[in-house]
This record gives C-alpha cells, sequence and structure tokens, in this order.
C-alpha cells in the first residue's frame, strides 16, 4: 500500500499542467551584513533583551565562571545539568561546582534516556550549555544537538545558561546553515534556534514566560 | 473534527452576540498587526521581501513533485522513514498502528492543523491511545471540544473563568484562580509530567526542506521541542504542499512567517531535524517517521487558479485583518481553518457545496491579499468559487443556483435585454409592487423575497419612467 500510494501521488502530480517558473526578484541584502562586529554585539543584545533574554559580556573565561557564580548564589541553586560541548567543556564546570557547593550534573552521568530524563525534569534547577553561533539579526542562539550537546538541556529546566564565545556572532541565519548544513552526511540529528525563553499569549492573549521551557534565558558572551 | 461549514450563518448570529469574543477581537489583531509592521521593517525593501516570498512558494509548487522526491530521497537517506497516504484513513491508520505497535499509553502532539483536518486525536482515542495536546491554546480547545478561533491562538478567546473551571477539572490545578500566569503555570505542571514520560510524540511540520531532507517546526511554548526531543519515537505529518526547494528559501520563509503572525522578529524556538538521534546521544528519537498526506491536494493541483491556495504558509496574517474575522472570529467558519486563508482553503478541500457560505462572506476589499507574504489572491479566488458554484462545477462540487433563482435570473437577463420588454415590465409591475408601500417604503413583497427584504427596504417605483416625464416635458405637457 505505501508503494502504491506514493505512486500515485506523484504520478498525479506530474501529470498537472504547468504555469513555468518565473526567475526569482532582487532581494536587498539584510542590513546586518554590513555591520561591525560592535554593532552586531549590539544588535544581538538589544534583540534578545526585547524578548526577556538577559545578556551580560564578560572579557575572558574566567570571568565567565565568576559571572555563573554570582548568578548561581543569586538564585540559591544548588543542582545544575550542564552541557559538555566545546564550549562548557574546557571550563570544567564540575570543578568549578565542587569550589561553589553545587552538584553539577551532566547527560553522561546517566546511562539512559529514562535516568536522564528524571534528573533533567525533577532535579535540575538550570541548564548550562554553550552555543555554537549567536545570530544578531535577531538575537537568536544557534545550537547543534549531538552527544555533546543533549536536548533537554537547553529546554527542560526552568532557567537556561548560555555560554557565547565572540568569534561566534554572525550577521544572519544564512552564515549559520552554511555551516551546519554543508555536508549531506554530516547533518546534525536536530539543529534549533533559540530566541528568548519559552513564552505563550494563548490565555486572552496575556504573555507569559515559562510555558513549557526555561522562564529565563541568560547569554553570557565572552571576548 | 467535525465539519460545521455549513452551518456558518447560525454560528455568525451566535457569535455577533458573544460580547466576549466580540471584545476581544477589537483588541487583538489590530494589536497584532501594528507588531507585524514594526518587525516587517527590519527588511530594507517590505513588498521585496514579501514578493520574494511569492516566488518561494510559487516555484515550490511548480516544481512540487520533483521536490518532494528529493526531500525524499535525502531524508531516507539520513534515517528517516517515510510514509505517503493518499487520504486522512490511510494516514490514521498508519499513525494509529505505529503506537499500538509500540504499546504506547499516550502520546504529546505538537500543534498542528493538518492533524486537525484528518481527526487523527478522535482515531487514536477510538484506539485506546491517549492524546495530549501540548501547545497552551489547543490543549484548553482540545479539553473543551472546541474548534480553534483563531489559527495561531486557538482557545485565546476562552474566558478565564472557564479556564479554571477546566483546569480544575481537568489539569489537576489545586487552587481557582483567575489570573493568566498561574493558569499557564497550573498547565506547565500537567503536561511536563507527560512530557518527561512520553514514549511517542507526534507534531506538524511548517517546511520540509527538499536539498538536505530536513523538517523544521517553527513555536513559543517548547512543547513541539519536547514531543520531539523527549520520547523514542517521533512522528511528524505534513501535507504535501509544505515543501521548499532550498535551506535558503527556508530561511526567507521563516522570516515572513513570523513577522506577519505574531510580529516577532523570530518565535522563541526553531528547530530543524534531519535524522533520528545518534547512538551515542541520549535525547532525541530513535526512529523519526515523516508522514506526507494527500488528502485533497493533487486534486486541488490540478487546477492552475486554485493550485495558488496550496502557497499558503498559516501566518494568519490574513485573518488578523480581515473585517468580516474581525467580526465574527474564527468558530463561524466551521472547520479547522479559518479566516480568510479557511475561505480560500476549505471549499476546494471540502467541496464548494459544502462551504456555500464561505465564499461569499467576503466583501472582496483584498486586506487579506495585500498583507500576504506569498502571494495568495484572495478575492480572485472566491469570485472564482462563486462562478464555479453557480455553474455547477463537477469538478470541485458546484451546486447551481436553486431551481427559482435561475429561472428568476434568466428571466430578469430577458427582459432587460431590450427597451420595449423592460418598459412594457415596468408598467405591468409597477401597481402590484407599489401595492406593498406604507410610509413611503416597501418593507414586503411576497414571501420568496423575504430574504431580501430582511435587512433593506425600497423606494415605492415612481409613476412615471424618466423617458415617460421627458417625452411630456418636450411636448410641453409638464
Amino acid at each position: 500500500m505505501e508503494q502504491s500510494a506514493r505512486e500515485e501521488i506523484l504520478r498525479k502530480l506530474k501529470a498537472a499542467p504547468k504555469k513555468g517558473i518565473r526567475s526569482r526578484p532582487v532581494l536587498p541584502p539584510l542590513r546586518e551584513l554590513s555591520q561591525t562586529k560592535e554593532e552586531l554585539i549590539e544588535k544581538f543584545t538589544k534583540n534578545l533583551v526585547e524578548e526577556t533574554g538577559v545578556v551580560h559580556r564578560v572579557p575572558d573565561n574566567q570571568a565567565a565562571l565568576d559571572k555563573l557564580t554570582e548568578i548561581i548564589q543569586a538564585e540559591g541553586m544548588k543542582k545544575v545539568m550542564v552541557s559538555t560541548d566545546d564550549v562548557v567543556a574546557p571550563l570544567d564546570l564540575p570543578a568549578w561546582g565542587k569550589r561553589n557547593n553545587v552538584q553539577v550534573m551532566t547527560p553522561k552521568d546517566f546511562p539512559d534516556r529514562n535516568s536522564f530524563r528524571d534528573a533533567v525534569f525533577n532535579e535540575a534547577e538550570a541548564g548550562i550549555t554553550g552555543a555554537d553561533f549567536a545570530v544578531a539579526e535577531s538575537g537568536t542562539l544557534a545550537l547543534i544537538h549531538n552527544k555533546d550537546q543533549a536536548r533537554l538541556v537547553s529546554l527542560a529546566p526552568i532557567l537556561h545558561m548560555a555560554i557565547v564565545p565572540l568569534e561566534r556572532m554572525v550577521p544572519v541565519y544564512e552564515r549559520v546553515t552554511e555551516k551546519v548544513f554543508a555536508k549531506k552526511d554530516q547533518l546534525p540529528s536536530q539543529f534549533i534556534f533559540i530566541t528568548g525563553p519559552s513564552m505563550t499569549g494563548d490565555i486572552q492573549g496575556a504573555l507569559f514566560k515559562g510555558m513549557h521551557g526555561p522562564r529565563r534565558l541568560i547569554v553570557i558572551l565572552v571576548g | 473534527m467535525e465539519i460545521k461549514t455549513e452551518q456558518f450563518t447560525e454560528a455568525v448570529k451566535r457569535e455577533l452576540q458573544n460580547a466576549r469574543s466580540r471584545a476581544f477581537l477589537k483588541l487583538m489583531p489590530p494589536v497584532l498587526h501594528m507588531k507585524r509592521d514594526i518587525s516587517l521593517a527590519t527588511f530594507p525593501d517590505i513588498p521585496a521581501a514579501q514578493a520574494y516570498g511569492a516566488t518561494i512558494r510559487e516555484e515550490a509548487m511548480e516544481r512540487l513533485p520533483e521536490l518532494l522526491e528529493e526531500f525524499e530521497k535525502n531524508a531516507l537517506a539520513n534515517g528517516a522513514r517515510v510514509f505517503w497516504a493518499r487520504d486522512a484513513e490511510e494516514a490514521n491508520a498508519y499513525i494509529t498502528n505505529l503506537a499500538k505497535e509500540r504499546g504506547v499509553k499516550y502520546v504529546t502532539k505538537g500543534k498542528s492543523m493538518v492533524t486537525e483536518e484528518m481527526g487523527l486525536n478522535e482515531v487514536l482515542s477510538k484506539n485506546g491511545v491517549e492524546v495530549w495536546e501540548t501547545d497552551l491554546g489547543e490543549f484548553i480547545a482540545q479539553q473543551l471540544h472546541r474548534p480553534p478561533f483563531h489559527i495561531v491562538g486557538p482557545a485565546i478567546n476562552v474566558p478565564v473563568e472557564e479556564v479554571c473551571d477546566l483546569f480544575m477539572k481537568k489539569a489537576n490545578m489545586k487552587e481557582p484562580t483567575l489570573d493568566p500566569v498561574k493558569l499557564g503555570y497550573a498547565a506547565r505542571l500537567f503536561l511536563r509530567d507527560k512530557f518527561h514520560h512520553v514514549q511517542m510524540g507526534i507534531t506538524g511540520i511548517n517546511i520540509a526542506v527538499a536539498e538536505t531532507g530536513t523538517i523544521i517546526n517553527v513555536e513559543n511554548e517548547g512543547n513541539i521541542r519536547f514531543t520531539k526531543a523527549s520520547p523514542p519515537t517521533q512522528v511528524s505529518v505534513m501535507s504535501l504542499e509544505k515543501v521548499v526547494p532550498t535551506m535558503y528559501d527556508a530561511l526567507h520563509l521563516i522570516r515572513l512567517l513570523c513577522r506577519n503572525c505574531t510580529g516577532q522578529k523570530l518565535s522563541a524556538y526553531v528547530s530543524m531535524d534531519s535524522r533520528p538521534k545518534k547512538k551515542d546521544e541520549i535525547d532525541g528519537p530513535e526512529e523519526l517517521f515523516i508522514v506526507i498526506v494527500d488528502n485533497g491536494r493533487t486534486k486541488i493541483y490540478q487546477d492552475l487558479k486554485a493550485r495558488d491556495v496550496l502557497r499558503c504558509i498559516r501566518c494568519a496574517a490574513c485573518l488578523n485583518i480581515c473585517p468580516v474575522y474581525r467580526q465574527i472570529g474564527g468558530y463561524a467558519y466551521g472547520w479547522a481553518y479559518s479566516g480568510p486563508m479557511g475561505q480560500v482553503l476549505n471549499p476546494v478541500l471540502l467541496g464548494l457545496d459544502r462551504t456555500q457560505d464561505l465564499y461569499r462572506a467576503s466583501t472582496l476589499c483584498g486586506a487579506c491579499k495585500s498583507v500576504c507574504p506569498v502571494g495568495i489572491d484572495h478575492p480572485s479566488l472566491f469570485l472564482y468559487y462563486r462562478a464555479k458554484d453557480v455553474l455547477g462545477d463537477p469538478y470541485f462540487k458546484g451546486k447551481r443556483r436553486p431551481w427559482m433563482e435561475e429561472h428568476i435570473f434568466k428571466g430578469w437577463n430577458w427582459a432587460v435585454n431590450r427597451s420595449w420588454r423592460w418598459n412594457l415590465g415596468i408598467r405591468m409591475v409597477r401597481p402590484y409592487i407599489n401595492k406593498n408601500a406604507a410610509g413611503g417604503v416597501i418593507r414586503k413583497l411576497t414571501r420568496s423575497f423575504d430574504g431580501w427584504f430582511r435587512s433593506r427596504d425600497l423606494p415605492p417605483m415612481a409613476e412615471k419612467t424618466f423617458h415617460e416625464r421627458w417625452s411630456e416635458i418636450k411636448e410641453g405637457k409638464g
């Protein structure tokens, strides 16, 4: 049945009359493409803050760790789930946790989906991840999901903190997808854009953050 | 989902009395429209950006079979499974079977219009698989058994008191509250437990990218991300027109979609799946099923004019600007698709005979067309459907007009084609019509014209026609 439905649908579509393809009109390039690095950082920040994201900028990794400590202490958090991606792994957050009396879990501490789900849904008070790109045009983080970037870390806990080296700032989405989708045999299972915390306006149009995912998003730009 | 497109007039009368919905409609669409204008201004040239969106979708429709084959080839190479369904029944049976084979007790669902069109929830429930809609608005609409009021905010008109009652009964809420934020939080807690243990998730698809075999979802709540991240089985359903050629095209359409929909530059979450999770990943689907549903699209596709309907990306800009939608809201349209986009889509999916009022309930003002990011010409489609209907077009099931109406207009056509027939006719009907005049106006005629007089009066006919008076003046009698 599977094959015949496919064949039937495609046959009908192919038998239909044609109009001819019009050439694409000229599309003026987005303004971000001609902006300086500092302008892009400013734009990224402004866009993300509009969506209630919080953006900090620090000079180096040590300052990023200090910022994390400050936030965790202010929130009184005791347990966090941390990705093992190439931004946060070098920060050695498990050691940082020991110094600051915070239990740091990583997805690799868990043998299977169910035990990981239990921890990330019920125990983690925050998720800490790096980001593969930051996109200025809309204040967006781009994350490639793989063994070091589990999907639920940036989603299930009520607070998401992301650390982004400034050399990963790009003006527009195309600069990201050109890299991520360049090689057909190396496509990530999932790739996401995050622009602010989870939100809804579904009850009477009243905007409300943290509908299902994080209520707050804090981004630490490093560099 | 029950189809109530034939009860349009009754539903409109009801909704015009609904003070809540009316108050809400005065407020929401103008706000969304204003936000749309602000966000669109980030394009250096707004008309050029909208026009570019139109050519992307136009080209995608022109190349549809080829793009679907390319998409399928790449998705299969990436390790997804692809199922083609001729109609809702085949798609529902396939998905139900997937759930049964895996012994899942329930599924979580991301908001998806095509599965509403298919009535998937009803079929799953009948087969013992619980379905949890997880978009907040969709969750409320599902629990209240209501159709969507707005394609983006399905329950946005439901009063907080009603949501409160509902959540006390069905979402384990402990204490009553009228605060939308607390209500939302109660739903969060309730659905979080579903996400935590879910074994199979079902989502729609906003865009499918042919060159990579990638499927894309655009959302704000994160429920679709949970539905794709937490369970080991993911089923994503698309109607077959969702495909575009390249990732560049997809990105431009996403920019247009978010701006035209909620006035955001980008929705909170855009997720792009290209394959099942790899072995060393701890979450994400072990198996990814993509269901491509026809359900009447190949039929629409044969008609070059009606085909333009398939360009729609469901942004809802046409609802928010429509002077009719702004009065009556979404229920009256009687099915999953409401507003101008529903008025052009429902008639060719369901038949012109079952949607008589939809393509007529329009002022033809063209507001919908003016905001559409993919260049759909709604008013001209309404006229096209009306013409097909009047002529009794068999392909889209035109109904013809009632016998009486058809013959009255044939007679009218005959009478007004020659001046002597007209003049003679006037003299014959004048005394009969003017007999009904009272207080200088005619308020009713005979029973068969009741409908016409419901909202109109007629002045009585003059005792003499212009021509008669003119000849009298010329002859010096006047």
